[in-house]
């Protein structure tokens, strides 16, 4: 039974959250992105030329998503380089952008988006995901919104919202994890996985409380964006 | 009805108004609801509600006048980088004199840096270079300070006032293209103050005295040397 969080938050209250745009200097767009213990860094280069040139699409941009735990981010270090989880994760974070990024505007173009998690303690794939989307909209890219990611899940008989890595590891009842991603004003899912077990209903009433916690998560990507300028528009 | 007012900054995704009136910026959603693109500010006029990108990589347009690195020579063209999304071309027609083709390397060669103007660009975005006009013409290798371009205008503020004044206190010759690369010629310890000038132009673009910061600048150069 789990009656109640570890960490003494409500069931469907998020870590303190911090966010932060434009921290890159070499890149076109960055953010940094931090839930809890959980912290990730983005960076956007481009639009620029393909490179390799064979997977240009002459009607559409491509996003080229790389993300990576860098070796001190979890207690047993990470052994640096792209293994498979890395590889899953890159590919479901280039799919949600895919439907963020408006890529028709922008033919024959490469998007490099890089995504480095230097702490983590377990949602890092929501939080990589609302740090790219952060640092697209930073690097001037068109997008129908941004993405606000957030992982929900089961613990026990209770749903929670933003599980932590003890949470996950929850063994009486079984823990189940659920990352989803938002396009907030959209109303539109972009990101959805699931890990465990669970019964339809429950999974509607995790996705419910997933809801609720991006649009936390994207008041706070609105105001980190428009704190860069927010000297320009008192002027 | 019409959520945001001018100078407002948005985000993507952000619903402006629900008239159907939006202009470059902004797109629509079913019939009626029109949202922000990008991340950038609002100018609301009679015709609908436009967003102006603060940030980004420069975006061609045709007649900009801009500085261009040659970095590919072929026996008709050469292949300008610019700074933009895609790299240009410039025709071996489009120059002042008539060129020997097949020994383009003889003008111009790669890494060497060109004044030029924008002057098509087609319907994928390619865009085709020119250098017909007696204000074009290849810069001899100098110093480049690069600011991003939606930075510019205040660089060169009021009719040019901004960048007239660091071209009289540092008796530089400062060329600008309109894709945010700058040259900058003149005496090594000069050319040095005029891209301190520059960079704090870049760091400081939103403080509305710029120019007496600048003016400060120089003062401190001037007593410490």
């Amino acid at each position: 039974m789990y009656e109640e969080r570890f960490d003494k938050r409500k069931f469907d209250e998020l870590r303190p959250m911090e966010a932060e745009t434009g921290i890159i200097p070499n890149a076109n767009g960055s953010a940094r992105f931090k839930i809890g213990n959980t912290e990730a860094y983005a960076a956007v280069y481009g639009p620029q030329e393909v490179k390799p040139k064979h997977l240009e699409k002459v009607d559409r941009a491509i996003i080229m998503c790389r993300y990576d735990m860098m070796p001190f981010s979890v207690p047993d270090r990470a052994k640096p380089g792209f293994d498979r989880r890395d590889m899953e994760i890159s590919e479901v974070i280039t799919n949600s952008l895919n439907r963020a990024v408006i890529l028709e505007e922008m033919p024959r173009s490469m998007i490099d988006v890089r995504v480095y998690v230097s702490q983590a303690d377990a949602g890092t794939r929501c939080a990589s995901l609302t740090a790219a989307a952060m640092a697209c909209a930073d690097a001037g890219l068109p997008m129908r919104d941004l993405v606000a990611a957030v992982a929900a899940g089961k613990i026990g008989d209770s749903i929670c919202l933003d599980l932590t890595k003890e949470e996950e590891d929850f063994h009486e009842g079984g823990a189940t994890d659920v990352p989803i991603g938002f396009l907030p004003s959209k109303n539109e899912i972009v990101l959805l996985q699931l890990d465990g077990k669970v019964s339809r209903e429950d999974l509607k009433k995790i996705i419910e409380i997933g809801k609720i916690g991006a649009a936390k998560i994207y008041e706070l990507q609105k105001a980190a964006l428009k704190r860069r300028f927010s000297n320009e528009s008192q002027s | 009805m019409v959520n945001v007012k001018n100078y407002d900054v948005v985000t993507p995704g952000e619903l402006l108004s629900d008239d159907g009136r939006g202009g470059p910026g902004t797109y629509l959603e079913g019939t009626q609801n029109v949202f922000s693109k990008y991340f950038g500010m609002v100018q609301v006029s009679d015709r609908g509600v436009n967003v102006t990108p603060l940030t980004g990589v420069y975006k061609p347009h045709e007649g900009d006048d801009i500085i261009g690195k040659v970095i590919e020579v072929s026996s008709k063209y050469w292949v300008v980088d610019i700074d933009a999304p895609y790299y240009t071309r410039l025709d071996a027609r489009d120059i002042n004199f008539r060129a020997e083709l097949d020994e383009l390397n003889r003008y111009l060669d790669i890494g060497d840096l060109i004044y030029a103007r924008v002057f098509r660009i087609y319907a994928n975005k390619a865009a085709d270079l020119s250098m017909r006009g007696t204000k074009y013409a290849k810069l001899p290798s100098n110093m480049i300070a690069k600011i991003d371009p939606m930075k510019l205008p205040r660089l060169i503020g009021k009719e040019g006032a901004m960048i007239n004044l660091i071209k009289n206190e540092t008796h530089c010759e400062i060329v600008i293209g309109q894709n945010g690369v700058i040259w900058v010629d003149g005496e090594e310890e000069n050319k040095a103050i005029a891209l301190s000038a520059i960079k704090l132009v870049e760091e400081e673009y939103h403080n509305p005295d710029l120019q007496e910061k600048v003016k400060e600048l120089f003062e401190h150069v001037r007593r410490k040397v």
